[in-house]
C-alpha cells in the first residue's frame, strides 16, 4: 500500500472527494522523513502538509480583471455537513464563482486546520453546547482574538484587528457584569462589521425521554433534558413505575474515573456528577451556587468562596475548606493539561475561615467565576495525598473507587458497557431517582430501539428530525427540543483572495440561506439566527440584539459585488475589479 | 528427517518469524505516524485546551522528541514486553486491551468453533451427496449467508428477535443491575447467554461458509482419488470410507483455521459495533481514531503476533495430519 493511496482511502466520502484536500506529495513525504529520522523534530502532521491548490492560491494576490477562483470550502464529512456543503455551494455559486467541496475526517480538520492553520478559503465546523461556552468569552476569544491565530488556536480564519483585541481583552477583564456587557456587545459590533465568520444555526438540543415512567424532567439550555453537561433532569426527575433507576446512553464512553486527567467534555462533565463544581448553570444558562454556597468579588483581583455547610464524602468524611486548598494546590504542581485555566488566571488561595476560601487572580477575569470554579471540584485531601508511588503525574491514577460528595454515588464501570451510579441522599439536594445507569452503545439504531423497547428512559445526545419524529410516534415517549448555544458555522480565511475583500464576504452573508438549511438539514430543530453574532439570541443577557443578520438575496449578494467593482463575463463568471 | 535437522528447521523458521514480526512492528509504528494528526489533536479539536496545554501534553508524551528516537523507544520497549500508558485511558496499554480481547474471545471463541466444526461435518456431507438436490441447496445457502455482509445479518437478526419479538436483548455483553424477574431468569448465566446468542448466531452465519465450502471442495478432490476408489473395492461401508476422505480432505480446512483464529482475536469490527459489544474491533475502531498509538500499536501487533504464531502451529498440525510431510 502506498501512502498516497491510503491517504484517499480514509477520507473519500462521496465524490467531491476525488482530490481530497490532502495533495500527497512523495517528495515532500520523503523529505520530512528524512529530516525526523536525521533528529530534527517533525510533528506527524507535518509529514501531510497541504500543498497545491491550497497553498497556491494563499499566495495569489486578486488579480485585476482577473476571474475569481474557485473558493475552496472544507467541511468534515458528518451527515449534517455533506448536506449542509450542497445547500451552501448552491446559492454560493450562483454568484458567478466556482465553489470547491472539500470532505474529511474531522480527525484532518483539526489536525490541518487547527492543528497546522492550513485553512483553504472557508471551513465549516459545529461546536457543541459545552457549558464553559456559555460564557461569551469563549466565542469571542477563542475565534477572533488575534493571540489565538497561532497552530493549535482556534481563530484558524486569521482574524486580525488590533482594535477588536483590545475592547475584548477589556472585557475579558471586566468584573462588573453590566461594564462587561457593553464591552461584549461592542465586540459583536466591530464581528458584524467584518463578517469573519457566518453563523449558519444553533442547533437545538433533542432528546426523547419515556414520559411513562418519568415526570419533572428540566429543558436546560444546549443539554436538553438528557445530556451528562447540565443535569438538571437527573437531579430532579420523579419515577412513575417501579423502576426507580434511569437508563440513559451516549455513543462515546468514559475513558477514565480520574477528575484531574480528562478535559473530554463528556467525561469530564459525568465525573462532576460525583465531584460537583463550586458552581453550575441553571436550566436558562444562569450561574449559580452549587458546592459552593456563595461567592462574592471582593475586588477585581480577589475572589472569597463560602463552601456550603454540611457536605460530607462518600467514605464519611466532611469536605473541608482544607481539601479545597489542598485541590487548587494540587492543580497548581501538577499542572494538569485538562485545569490549564487555573494557573492561567489563580494566583493563589488562602482559607479565610473554616467556611471560606479567598482566591487571588493574577489579574481581573471575568469567566474566573463560570469558567473555572464552574469546571474546579473538590477532592479528598487524605485520598489524593496518599497515592502510590512511582506515579508520572497523579493524573495517571485510575481511581477505581471515586470518594466524591455530589448528587451521585460511584458503584460499578465496567470499560465499553456502562456507568453505575447511585443517589447520595446526603447532596443537599438529592436527586429523586435512586441511581442513574449510563450505558455506551456506539451505533444510533440500538439506541432508539432500546427507548422504544423500553431498555432506556432517556439519551443522552442528540438525536435528527427524521429520529426524532420516530421517537414521537411511540405512545411512552417524548420529544423535548431546547436551545443551544453551540453553533454550525462557516469561519472566512481573512487572508485570502477574494474572502480578504469585505465587499465578497458580506456578499456571502447575503448568499447564504440559513433557513432552507434549518429546514432541510436540521428538519426545523434550529434557530434561524436573527442577528450577526456567535452568541446566540437564547443567551440573553450577552446576545447583542442590534445585529440584524444579512438576510438571505442573491440579488443583494449581486449588487454588494457590483458596487465594490467586480463584474460578469459573457459565461456569468465574476471577475475581480480593475485596478 | 533426522532430530538435528528438524531441530535446525525450527530455530531458523524462529528466526524467521522474529524477523516477520519486527517488519510488522516497524510497519505498524509507521502507519499511525502516516495518520494526520497525533493523541493530541483530539484535544485540539474540542476546543476545551488552550495550545501552550496542548504543547505540554505533546512534551509530556514525549511526541515531539525526534521520530527516530521515538522508533527505537518504541522497539526497545517491545523487546520488554512494553506497549507503553494510553494517551485517552492512562492505563497499560496492556490493560486497556486485557478486557477487551476477553469480551472478544468470549463471543468469537464459540463462533469459530462452531463455524469450524459445523463447516467440516456439513461439507463433508454436502461433498459426498454431489449434484443432489441437498447439495445444491445447501450450498447456495452458504454461500447467499456469505455474500451477506455480517452487521447486515446482525442488523436482520436484531430487527426480527430483538425489536420485533423482544426475544433477546438488544445488544451489549449483559444487562446492568440485573433483576431476575422469572425463575428461569434466576438460572447462572442466563442474563449473559442470552446476550450472547444473537452476535454467536450472526457470526457463525457468517463464518460457516468458508470453511464448508473448503471442505466440500477437497472432499469433492477425495473422492476421485484412489484410495478411496481402493477402500470401496474392498467393500468398506460408506461410513468407513467417508471417513477416510474425510481426514485427507480436512488439511485445507486445518489451513484456514489458522485464519480463522487470527481473525478471531481481531474481533469482528462490524458484529461488535451492531451488538454494542464491547471487544477488541470497537477498541481498535477507538483507539485509531483518537490516534492512542500505544493501545492500536499493541491491538495490531496482537493479531500479527498471532497470525505468526499460528501459522507455525498451523505447520506443525499438518505434520501430525499428514505423516508425508513429517517425513519429507
Amino acid at each position: 500500500m502506498t501512502p498516497a493511496a491510503g491517504r484517499n482511502r480514509t477520507n473519500s466520502n462521496g465524490s467531491e472527494d476525488r482530490d481530497a484536500i490532502m495533495t500527497y506529495s512523495r517528495r515532500s513525504f520523503l523529505h520530512a522523513l528524512t529530516a525526523g529520522m536525521g533528529g530534527a523534530a517533525v510533528p506527524a502532521s507535518t509529514l501531510l502538509a497541504l500543498e497545491g491548490a491550497l497553498t497556491r492560491a494563499a499566495a495569489q494576490q486578486a488579480a485585476p480583471n482577473g476571474p475569481v477562483p474557485p473558493i475552496t470550502f472544507f467541511a468534515p464529512n458528518w451527515p449534517d455537513y455533506i448536506e449542509i456543503s450542497r445547500l451552501i455551494a448552491n446559492t454560493w455559486s450562483q454568484l458567478g464563482v466556482e465553489v470547491d467541496l472539500k470532505q474529511g475526517t474531522a480527525q484532518t480538520l483539526m489536525a490541518e486546520v487547527i492543528g497546522e492553520h492550513n485553512t483553504p478559503h472557508a471551513v465549516g465546523v459545529s461546536w457543541g453546547g459545552a457549558p464553559d461556552r456559555i460564557d461569551p468569552d469563549y466565542f469571542l476569544t477563542e475565534f477572533f482574538n488575534s493571540r489565538r491565530k497561532i497552530k493549535g488556536g482556534l481563530n484558524y480564519g486569521n482574524y486580525d484587528n488590533a482594535d477588536y483585541d483590545a475592547v475584548n481583552d477589556a472585557q475579558r477583564a471586566e468584573m462588573d457584569p453590566e461594564t462587561r456587557r457593553e464591552l461584549v456587545w461592542k465586540c459583536q459590533e466591530m464581528l458584524a462589521a467584518d463578517n469573519p465568520i457566518l453563523v449558519l444555526t444553533f442547533r437545538n438540543a433533542t432528546q426523547p425521554y419515556n414520559k411513562a415512567r418519568w415526570e419533572g424532567v428540566v429543558p436546560t439550555l444546549a443539554s436538553g433534558v438528557g445530556m451528562s453537561y447540565i443535569p438538571w433532569t437527573y437531579y430532579k426527575m420523579k419515577p412513575l413505575t417501579s423502576r426507580k433507576v434511569a437508563r440513559t446512553a451516549n455513543f462515546t464512553e468514559i475513558v477514565t474515573l480520574n477528575p484531574f486527567a480528562t478535559p473530554e467534555i463528556f467525561n469530564a462533565t459525568l465525573l462532576r456528577w460525583i465531584y460537583p463544581t463550586f458552581v453550575t448553570r441553571g436550566p436558562n444558562g444562569d450561574v449559580e451556587p452549587w458546592a459552593a454556597e456563595s461567592w462574592s468579588v471582593v475586588d477585581p483581583t480577589t475572589v472569597d468562596v463560602k463552601l456550603r455547610p454540611g457536605m460530607v464524602f462518600d467514605d464519611g468524611a466532611p469536605v473541608t475548606v482544607e481539601d479545597v486548598k489542598f485541590t487548587f494546590d494540587f492543580i497548581m504542581e501538577w499542572k494538569f493539561p485538562a485545569f490549564a485555566r487555573v494557573p492561567e488566571v489563580v494566583e493563589s488561595l488562602e482559607i479565610v475561615d473554616p467556611a471560606t476560601v479567598r482566591f487571588k487572580l493574577k489579574q481581573p477575569s471575568a469567566s474566573f467565576v463560570p469558567n473555572v470554579l464552574g469546571f474546579c471540584f473538590v477532592a479528598p485531601r487524605h485520598v489524593w495525598q496518599a497515592l502510590p508511588e512511582g506515579l508520572a503525574s497523579p493524573a495517571d491514577w485510575p481511581n477505581e473507587a471515586p470518594v466524591g460528595y455530589g448528587g451521585f454515588k460511584f458503584i460499578e464501570w465496567r470499560k465499553g458497557e456502562y456507568l453505575q451510579l447511585e443517589t447520595n441522599k446526603h447532596f443537599f439536594l438529592p436527586p429523586a431517582v435512586d441511581g442513574v445507569i449510563w450505558l455506551f452503545v456506539p451505533n444510533i439504531e440500538n439506541q432508539l430501539a432500546m427507548m422504544e423497547s423500553g431498555a432506556l428512559d432517556m439519551l443522552g445526545w442528540n438525536i435528527d428530525g427524521e429520529q426524532a419524529k420516530r421517537m414521537a410516534e411511540h405512545p411512552d415517549l417524548e420529544v423535548v427540543s431546547v436551545p443551544s448555544h453551540g453553533m454550525h458555522e462557516i469561519r472566512l480565511n481573512m487572508d485570502m483572495a477574494p474572502i480578504s475583500d469585505p465587499a465578497f464576504r458580506m456578499a456571502l452573508q447575503h448568499a447564504t440561506d440559513r433557513k432552507e438549511l434549518v429546514e432541510v438539514v436540521f428538519s426545523g430543530l434550529g434557530a434561524v439566527p436573527a442577528t450577526n453574532t456567535v452568541i446566540t439570541g437564547a443567551n440573553e443577557f450577552w446576545s447583542n440584539p442590534n445585529l440584524p443578520m444579512p438576510d438571505f438575496s442573491i440579488e443583494k449578494a449581486r449588487q454588494a459585488l457590483a458596487d465594490a467593482g467586480y463584474t460578469w463575463d459573457a459565461e456569468g463568471r465574476l471577475h475581480y475589479p480593475a485596478g | 528427517m533426522t532430530t538435528k535437522a528438524r531441530g535446525r528447521a525450527l530455530i531458523s523458521r524462529a528466526i524467521q518469524s522474529g524477523l516477520t514480526l519486527w517488519v510488522l512492528a516497524t510497519i505498524i509504528w509507521l502507519m499511525f505516524r502516516l495518520l494526520p494528526g497525533d493523541p493530541t489533536t483530539a484535544l485540539l479539536g474540542t476546543g476545551q485546551l488552550p495550545p501552550d496545554a496542548v504543547a505540554r501534553l505533546r512534551a509530556e508524551w514525549r511526541l515531539d522528541d525526534p521520530m527516530g528516537a521515538q522508533y527505537l523507544r518504541y522497539l526497545g520497549n517491545l523487546l520488554t514486553g512494553e506497549f507503553g500508558l494510553s494517551f485517552t485511558f492512562r492505563q497499560p496499554a496492556t490493560e486497556v486491551l486485557a478486557p477487551a480481547l476477553v469480551n472478544t474471545l468470549i463471543l468469537m471463541a464459540p463462533a469459530t468453533a462452531i463455524s469450524v466444526v459445523g463447516g467440516v461435518l456439513l461439507g463433508a456431507w454436502l461433498g459426498w451427496r454431489r449434484g443432489g438436490a441437498a447439495e445444491f441447496g445447501g450450498a447456495l445457502l452458504v454461500l447467499v449467508l456469505r455474500s451477506l455482509p455480517a452487521f447486515w445479518i446482525g442488523i436482520v437478526l436484531l430487527m426480527a428477535f430483538s425489536y420485533s419479538l423482544g426475544w433477546f436483548p438488544i445488544g451489549g455483553i449483559r444487562t446492568p443491575a440485573f433483576f431476575p424477574e422469572t425463575w428461569w431468569e434466576e438460572l447462572p448465566g442466563f442474563d449473559f447467554l442470552r446476550h450472547l446468542v444473537l452476535p454467536v448466531t450472526a457470526a457463525v452465519l457468517y463464518f460457516l461458509a468458508d470453511p464448508l465450502m473448503i471442505m466440500r471442495t477437497s472432499m469433492l478432490e477425495a473422492r476421485t482419488e484412489d484410495y478411496i476408489s481402493y477402500a470401496e473395492a474392498r467393500g468398506l461401508p460408506d461410513r468407513r470410507v467417508r471417513r477416510i476422505a474425510r481426514r485427507n480432505a480436512m488439511l485445507p480446512v486445518v489451513t484456514y483455521v489458522g485464519i480463522m483464529v487470527s481473525f478471531a482475536f481481531g474481533g469482528q469490527i462490524l458484529i461488535e459495533m451492531v451488538f454494542s459489544w464491547p471487544g477488541m474491533g470497537r477498541l481498535m475502531v477507538e483507539s485509531v481514531t483518537q490516534r492512542d498509538y500505544p493501545v492500536a500499536q499493541a491491538a495490531f501487533l496482537l493479531m500479527a503476533a498471532i497470525v505468526v504464531v499460528v501459522n507455525f502451529l498451523v505447520d506443525l498440525l499438518y505434520a501430525l495430519l499428514d505423516p508425508r510431510i513429517r517425513d519429507a
